[in-house]
């Protein structure tokens, strides 16, 4: 047993009561709200805090390393790096978080229902997953990307088409562990609708485990971005973002190393802080 | 982004569009190619070069074939009746010599005596006949565009081929790579079975090749000039990763390689054990104007944009002080170049007001500047066009799609303006005008629509008028039109850089961006 | 039905069904992208005429129905996917000489993140809540925020260039080179790998620590390391290898990045090349390819399970 708190819905308020205090005293979740909240903060302050605009550009005065006046330098138009990279912040983050949205929703749905209902649904379902697992991914995310063009929307579709499977095969073993466990008998014996059991017993219940999933998904579509900006498929410039960043910056990785070196620390951060969350959530929710 | 030359992707281009970058010799006058210490040391013989490219060779049949990746190993295999050198000057190739007759119609070539194929049978003119008629018969990418009316094998080491309409370029074209020679009846194989193990009379004979992977040469024992080539083999390793190639010759793991980015130029002139070499070449980066577009049809918007360009930023922030800035459309490393006219609309921001106010549209409007994804140097040069133009009320889009999209939108006309390199393959302007100006030419003025009756007019006579200063004249009235035209703005000529091993010396570099072997030599 | 059959029949039905849908998905989403391989050979200045010719040539004005016959039939008859558009070479060709290197990245990676994770994971779980059972949960963070590329780059920079213990990049010749050539790239794949298997075989191992199996083996005296991998491991990596399974099949065909950045030229530089010339042919093909190992490595990955516990045996 995986040691969820099935909760009913008398002992949903103990259940939250427990994952509140758990959460609490969790270093990992605590520290890294607080890694998260930064970063969300510094990138929506951005137009304040950064110190040029991040357009602006001085053909003579590029590639200049760390100074006062540009903290981390300029890149090869002569833009401050430092600002690019609370904008670009944005850019990532709003883009990583919209990109995980779809695929989060359709997951867990087709997980319920493949869980919940069975049969020949749940068959032709767990074959659309193994067909989309089976498939080489680059296939799929270049292809798109070059049929809607590179920028977000090729993103975002991407993603919803292919990002959705890790969240249903995981809802589904919840959802098949639970379907036949005595409580949902009960509810459905006393007259509740499908619908109602999946919607207000079995949902919550599979919540946890997606949403601690979710953490990691975001993580890999940012690094999904970032590679695709390392293959020439980013983000359209001039929008700053860090992989196209890092990829701008890549022909000098040995002679001015910060110009890719700092968007990648950025992007790590990130991992590190989303990964923190996670974990922190799963040890509070007990999720393995 | 892997590369940082031109041609940065990562996307192995099975067509590498033969980069001839128009004139970027550094010195006033094209500075000679080779990097070897002059007369001080002598050529020892042996070793093998290795030279890591992005693409790899998938065919050799030369008459079908257009794009460098191919072109630079055909061009070892096969040569042409007449060569040129790295500024572009017509030198002696198989043949010894030749003369034109005064009406502009026959041409006799002298070929080299003695000359043998990689299988020792003897050259004859039977061979040239039979190969430059192939090449006519298949109507291949890179042809002869003369009207021929017949070539004939005078005797055994003469050539005549008639002209219908006299046509100067000719020789010009005789010399490209698509002109090789080979052995009459494909030396009794078929087609096919030849075009896999191929016979020429070129310094070197394919030894091993996977057409998706490397391929290796070994030298021509029989080759006709005295002792060379110097060195026993020549691979050409596929290695499609920029950064790659630069990693690979710094570790001594391969010792040239044949691109090197702009912004890498400077690193490794500083490393003893790399020499860098750049030469002119025959390709004009340019930003061009689809003149069909309801804003672009309009000259005085045109103007306006090329008044706002900073011409001379753009190359130094792009390309590292390693290209130069192009006034014209012709190059200085091909004839009759008006770089040095003062044509070009220089940089000059209330000019460019003034113009666009001229226009119907002077608060300026929207458009999009549509660039090939994977290449960084573009997509720099796009962002700065944006910026610039932003400066004069016009607001650019950037629409960065990948390579097969990028020919399929434009090839259909479907962009405002968009980033692209012009080259030519010979040293004659007439290739290049053509290609570019001509509204019946396949590609309508390079897919912008630009029609002009008077640069048709000058087109078809300077394609006739023999080389001097009649035809000069010609070519310059054609750049002045163009430069106040503007359906294109040149920006800059890129520089051929490439990247040897110190110990590597006589590579020669052509303004085609090929390297020439013959002379090659490496230090034991 | 005798158990084998039912097996056979089971795994049929699963499997046929991917295989199939991979394939046919493959042939209709590449053209649904705008592109044309001809002119992708031929480069921008070929005339429209001779774009047109080879276009005939290589089939690719034949109704859309009418190319998935022939495909079908070249698979089925062939075994094969058609000639590269690009290479005019079998694309059966190609794969089976690209295939085995990017096979034996994976494999090495797949080692080193195994040897590097059940490390960890044992360290970490021996020594719950202590430093370095912290230590060991913070590495899976770091690494799961790193672009296999951009560690790839760094690796290159640190151990080839700098300290010259590896080639920069390519495949090496001579006795044991191609195995050096291969430990760089295998680590930045492994690096990549490692963070998840971390964490699910840690929190398995955990639980089966302190389940009562494990207390009646020690307090029979069996010596402590025999009891972990002996019998602990054992039960702990059953979820751990499932998560394994959907690595390597994702790896199967992504292996693309790390080739790129090493020089490497296998199966995944092949498919990039493929899909940005439009070669049709090999694109399928790799991804035929790709679907069919992937189901292997499952169907490998089963067996594992079934033989490392019997419990799962009783369930068929």
């Amino acid at each position: 047993m995986s040691g969820l708190p099935i909760a009913t819905d008398g002992s949903a308020r103990i259940a939250r009561q427990t994952f509140f205090t758990r959460a609490r005293r969790s270093p990992t979740l605590i520290l890294g709200i607080i890694m998260l909240g930064l970063l969300v903060v510094a990138s929506a302050l951005a137009p304040i805090i950064a110190t040029h605009d991040p357009a602006a550009q001085s053909l003579t005065g590029g590639l200049l390393p760390p100074s006062f006046e540009h903290l981390l330098g300029t890149d090869q138009l002569g833009r401050d790096i430092f600002s690019r990279m609370l904008f670009a912040g944005q850019t990532d983050l709003r883009i990583a978080f919209l990109a995980a949205l779809t695929p989060f929703v359709t997951g867990i749905v087709l997980g319920l229902v493949s869980g919940y209902f069975g049969g020949w649904l749940d068959y032709v379902i767990g074959r659309i997953v193994d067909t989309v697992i089976a498939f080489p991914f680059y296939v799929i995310v270049i292809s798109i990307v070059f049929a809607v063009g590179a920028g977000e929307t090729g993103i975002f579709v991407a993603f919803a088409l292919v990002g959705w499977v890790g969240y249903a095969r995981v809802v589904r073993v919840t959802t098949t562990a639970m379907k036949s466990s005595a409580w949902v008998a009960a509810a459905r014996g006393g007259g509740l609708s499908h619908a109602r059991v999946i919607l207000r017993h079995l949902l919550p219940n599979v919540l946890p485990q997606a949403v601690v999933l979710l953490m990691s998904e975001i993580i890999a579509i940012m690094v999904a971005v970032v590679t695709l900006g390392y293959l020439g498929l980013g983000i359209q410039p001039p929008t700053p973002d860090w992989g196209t960043m890092i990829s701008d910056g890549q022909t000098f990785v040995t002679t001015k190393w910060w110009i890719s070196t700092i968007p990648g620390l950025a992007v790590i951060y990130t991992g590190i802080s989303l990964s923190l969350v996670g974990d922190g959530l799963g040890d509070a929710w007990r999720v393995k | 982004m892997p590369r940082s030359s031109r041609l940065r992707s990562r996307v192995i281009r099975g067509a590498v569009p033969i980069a001839l970058v128009a004139a970027l010799a550094l010195s006033a006058c094209a500075a000679p190619a080779t990097p070897t210490d002059p007369a001080t040391s002598e050529p020892q013989s042996g070793g093998t070069i290795t030279l890591g490219r992005v693409a790899s060779v998938t065919s050799l049949d030369l008459n079908n074939e257009i794009t460098a990746n191919n072109a630079f190993a055909i061009d070892k295999i096969f040569e042409p009746l007449i060569s040129f050198d790295s500024d572009g000057v017509l030198t002696p190739g198989l043949a010894d010599s030749w003369e034109v007759s005064e009406d502009g119609l026959v041409y006799t070539f002298a070929l080299h005596p003695g000359v043998l194929f990689s299988d020792a049978t003897p050259l004859t003119a039977k061979d040239v006949v039979f190969s430059l008629e192939r090449h006519i018969a298949v109507e291949g990418p890179v042809p002869l565009h003369a009207s021929i009316s017949s070539i004939e094998a005078t005797d055994d080491e003469t050539v005549t081929i008639t002209l219908a309409e006299a046509y100067t370029p000719f020789l010009s074209e005789i010399a490209q790579f698509s002109n090789g020679i080979f052995p009459a009846d494909f030396g009794g194989k078929t087609e096919e079975e030849f075009f896999k193990n191929p016979i020429g009379t070129g310094p070197f004979v394919v030894d091993k090749w996977d057409p998706a992977g490397d391929i290796s040469f070994v030298k021509n024992e029989n080759y006709w000039q005295e002792g060379k080539p110097y060195i026993d083999a020549l691979v050409y390793k596929l290695i499609p990763d920029g950064t790659q190639l630069l990693q690979q010759l710094q570790a001594g793991q391969i010792n040239a390689i044949d691109e090197v980015a702009e912004a890498n130029v400077e690193e490794l002139s500083n490393n003893a054990d790399v020499t860098v070499t750049k030469t002119g070449s025959w390709v004009v980066e340019q930003l061009f104007l689809n003149t069909q577009n309801e804003y672009f049809s309009d000259v005085n918007v045109r103007q306006a944009i090329a008044h706002a360009l900073d011409r001379e930023g753009i190359t130094a922030a792009t390309t590292f002080g390693t290209a130069e800035v192009a006034n014209s459309l012709i190059p200085p490393t091909i004839q009759y170049s008006a770089n040095d006219s003062g044509f070009a609309l220089d940089y000059d921001l209330d000019a460019a007001k003034a113009a666009l106010a001229k226009s119907a549209y002077p608060n300026g409007f929207s458009v999009s500047l549509m660039i090939a994804s994977g290449n960084s140097l573009r997509a720099q040069e796009a962002q700065i066009v944006q910026e610039a133009l932003a400066e004069i009320g016009i607001t650019v889009n950037i629409e960065s799609i990948d390579l097969a999209t990028f020919r399929t939108r434009f090839f259909a006309y479907d962009f405002d303006f968009m980033i692209n390199s012009g080259q030519s393959d010979s040293p004659d302007p007439n290739g290049l005008i053509s290609f570019q100006a001509d509204p019946e030419g396949f590609s309508q003025s390079y897919w912008t629509h630009y029609t002009n009756d008077k640069v048709t007019e000058l087109m078809k006579q300077g394609r006739v008028t023999l080389d001097g200063p009649d035809r000069e004249k010609i070519y310059l009235d054609i750049q002045e039109i163009l430069a106040n035209d503007v359906p294109y703005i040149p920006i800059f000529y890129p520089s051929a850089i490439k990247a040897t091993s110190s110990k590597v010396h006589g590579l020669v570099v052509l303004p085609n961006e090929s390297i020439r072997f013959q002379d090659a030599w490496i230090e034991q | 039905m005798r158990p084998p059959l039912r097996w056979l029949r089971r795994t049929l039905f699963a499997v046929v069904p991917v295989v199939i849908g991979v394939v046919v998905a493959v042939f209709f989403l590449l053209r649904l992208v705008p592109g044309d391989p001809a002119r992708m050979i031929l480069g921008e200045r070929a005339t429209p005429e001779s774009v047109a010719a080879l276009r005939e040539q290589l089939g690719l004005n034949k109704p859309l129905l009418q190319q998935l016959v022939d495909f079908a039939g070249t698979v089925f008859l062939h075994g094969d996917t058609g000639n590269s558009l690009i290479y005019n070479v079998s694309t059966r060709e190609l794969i089976v000489q690209r295939a085995p290197i990017s096979l034996a990245l994976v494999g090495l990676a797949v080692l080193f993140s195994l040897l590097i994770a059940v490390t960890l994971a044992v360290l970490a779980a021996r020594h719950k809540d202590g430093i370095i059972d912290h230590v060991v949960r913070v590495i899976p963070t770091i690494g799961q925020g790193m672009p296999t590329f951009w560690i790839g780059l760094l690796l290159i920079i640190l151990f080839a260039v700098t300290l010259k213990w590896f080639p920069v990049g390519g495949i090496g010749t001579g006795p044991l080179e191609p195995l050096r050539s291969l430990v760089l790239p295998a680590l930045a794949v492994s690096l990549g790998l490692i963070p998840p298997l971390v964490r699910s075989l840690r929190s398995e191992l955990l639980e089966v620590f302190s389940s009562d199996f494990v207390t009646t083996l020690r307090a029979a005296g069996i010596p402590e390391r025999r009891v972990v991998f002996g019998h602990i491991l054992r039960n702990a990596s059953l979820p751990t290898l499932t998560l394994l399974s959907v690595s390597v099949s994702y790896l199967i065909g992504g292996t693309l990045v790390v080739e790129q950045v090493f020089g490497i030229n296998g199966l995944g530089s092949l498919l990039f090349g493929a899909i940005s010339n439009r070669d049709f042919p090999v694109v399928q093909g790799v991804a035929l390819y790709c679907a069919l190992m992937v189901v292997l490595v499952s169907l490998v990955l089963d067996g594992l399970v079934w033989l490392l516990d019997p419990r799962t045996r009783s369930a068929s």
